[in-house]
């Protein structure tokens, strides 16, 4: 305002200085002469000029200081980093003070949005790790799980789901259920209990998946998760999704189901002797034996069938304690060959009552195996046994031992001119319980030892069992073992 | 009425009635027998179902016992073909089982089955039963 005061000040004593010469000229009223009046003229157009010169000058001055305070604006625009900015001219503080205030406001916004930013990465952050903590904890269960939202579409799925329903995890990424799954029943599952709503109660129902080599039974738990931040129109939470935890129990219901025919096989074998042992001893109560002969043979049915009895148990406890896994094995290197030796000595007059003739080949001795020789024994035991039992009278048992030195292994043969076990019999001869019909009759048995034979071999030992027969001509049980290092 | 009268009833009610006992086990087929034959009955024994269906279309009998479980033919299997033919159809049948089997109603009323007995079992309760059901026959 001073310079601008100045300015007008120095055109008014310009203009001031033009008068005075022309009314001095003019009250003279002679002629002054040409001299004077030039120096007046030129006094004042002097004037004019030099209050032109300095008014331009200032201008100029301002319109740099202008530029130059813009300049710091742009400079703290571009660089992003609000500082104060310097007055220049005093003519220019209200613009100075109007451009720092707005500076201020603004350095005030960006410090209160770059906390915002701040805390929404953190919230972010936090937000992907927990994503990624329940994903891990899903995808460490071994039961197949399915995650959908409110549009039935999969927006989770473990390795096991993908393994049960063939399908690439990669494409999950919320594609509609219907295109991963080729399961109409699961899909209905699903859906029907999005639309159920419920928000506390899971639903449970056994499924069957097709798979290669028969379907498998899945256990599926559906339960709905909620969406709180989506309330319907009454403040109702909202359905976000589905979880269905499928869980395999194609094991367990076969397990039952062996575990049932065991229970009703072994009740059944027990029932047997039991039986028996009722009847005659009631018989003999009742007094239906009247002479001693009778009695006699009345006291030995009962002791028979009480030593079967008895025999059936130990059977049954001895498979179930090495399938279960709880029996004491107590390898040592043993010699097959005196094993062997002392299962024929038993056997012997057994066979001779029935004129079989037992031939036992020649086993080096010093061939040992690692075997717990009470199990080992008894697996021979039993082999010789049947064979006895199911060979008719005036027959033969004879008995190989072959080492495969190369191979480190010792294979036993027990061959009898028995009579044979059909074909068809064959692949179950091994199995709990089983009896082959034909022979039924030939000898009494439990249809446990050869079962107990393939345990001890197979299972306590690591080796294997095998057996031919042929119909009429007779049978060869045997078993291969490895050779002690 | 005394033991010794009830016996003489009884042995009265047996006198020529035949009775084939069917069962796989020999010890049970012995005392079943003795049982049966000490009361007076006839006696004929089969260890199969085969066997025991060829003996019942021979010799009609008035009665059979029969186990479940057998070889050839099953209990219920020897049962259903005697009722097949016109000459052995009707014969009252017992049958013995150690398993508990859950027969169908259905499968035992058509099947001539009149009484289930589970082993093990008393003789004394099965002579007692044999006798009701061949005083029902009569009656």
């Amino acid at each position: 305002m001073l310079r601008q005061g100045i300015y007008i000040l120095l055109l008014i004593a310009a203009m001031l200085a033009g008068h005075v010469g022309l009314f001095a000229w003019r009250d003279a009223g002679a002629p002054l002469g040409m001299g004077r009046l030039q120096l007046i003229e030129l006094i004042a157009v002097l004037a004019v000029a030099a209050a032109g010169g300095i008014g331009l000058l200032g201008m100029l001055s301002l319109e740099r200081k202008c530029l130059a305070m813009a300049g710091a604006v742009r400079k703290m625009t571009e660089a992003g980093v609000v500082s104060p900015v310097d007055c220049l001219d005093p003519d220019l503080h209200p613009l100075a003070v109007a451009i720092n205030g707005w500076a201020e406001r603004s350095q005030a916004a960006v410090s209160t949005a770059s906390l915002k930013a701040k805390e929404m990465e953190i919230r972010m952050k936090v937000a992907i790790a927990e994503r990624q903590h329940a994903e891990s904890i899903i995808y460490s269960i071994s039961d197949a799980v399915l995650v959908t939202d409110s549009f039935d579409e999969l927006v989770l799925a473990n390795e096991s789901a993908a393994r049960t329903f063939e399908f690439d995890l990669a494409k999950v990424d919320r594609a509609p259920v219907g295109s991963i799954l080729h399961d109409p029943k699961l899909i209905g599952l699903i859906r029907e209990m999005r639309q159920s709503n419920s928000k506390t109660e899971r639903r449970i129902v056994e499924h069957t998946v097709k798979a290669p080599g028969g379907g498998r039974t899945y256990k599926v738990t559906l339960s709905c998760f909620a969406d709180r931040a989506n309330t319907g129109a009454n403040g109702a939470v909202r359905p976000a999704g589905v979880v269905a935890v499928l869980h395999d129990m194609t094991k367990e219901k076969e397990l039952a189901a062996m575990k049932n025919d065991f229970v009703s096989n072994v009740s059944h074998e027990l029932r047997t002797p039991l039986a028996s042992i009722k009847a005659y001893v009631e018989m003999l109560i009742d007094g239906e034996a009247d002479d001693e002969r009778t009695k006699t043979e009345f006291y030995e049915v009962i002791q028979n069938e009480a030593n079967r009895l008895g025999r059936l148990i130990d059977d049954i406890l001895n498979i179930s304690r090495i399938e279960s896994g709880l029996v004491k094995v107590n390898k040592q290197p043993q010699s097959l060959a005196v094993i062997i030796k002392e299962a024929v000595e038993v056997i012997v007059p057994q066979a001779k009552q029935k004129n079989i003739c037992v031939r036992e080949g020649s086993t080096p001795i010093f061939y040992q195996t690692l075997a717990d020789r009470d199990m080992l024994y008894q697996a021979v035991l039993n082999l010789l046994s049947n064979a006895v039992k199911y060979t008719p009278e005036g027959g033969s048992i004879e008995i190989q031992t072959i080492v495969d030195e190369a191979n480190r292994t010792v294979v036993t043969r027990i061959n009898d001119t028995g009579v044979g076990i059909p074909a068809k019999d064959l692949p179950f001869v091994f199995e709990k319980f089983y009896r082959a019909e034909a022979n039924n009759r030939m000898a009494k048995g439990t249809g446990l030892g050869l079962s107990l034979v393939k345990q001890i071999v197979e299972t306590v030992h690591g080796g294997k069992i095998f057996v031919e027969s042929t119909v009429g001509r007779g049978s060869s049980f045997g078993f291969e073992l490895k050779l002690a290092e | 009425m005394s033991v010794e009268e009830t016996t003489t009833v009884a042995v009265n009610e047996a006198l020529g009635k035949t009775i084939l006992v069917a069962d796989d086990e020999t010890h049970i087929l012995h005392v079943v027998s003795m049982k049966l034959r000490n009361a007076g009955y006839n006696v004929v024994t089969a260890r199969d179902g085969q066997e025991a269906l060829d003996l019942a279309t021979a010799e009609r009998p008035d009665m059979l016992i029969t186990d479940y479980h057998m070889p050839q033919l099953s209990g219920l299997e020897l049962c259903q073909r005697l009722q097949q033919d016109p000459a052995t159809a009707g014969i009252p049948t017992i049958m013995l089982t150690a398993r508990g089997y859950n027969l169908e109603l259905a499968d035992t009323a058509s099947s001539g089955i009149r009484c289930m007995l589970s082993k093990p079992f008393s003789p004394r309760q099965l002579l007692a039963t044999v006798n009701d059901v061949l005083r029902g026959v009569a009656a």
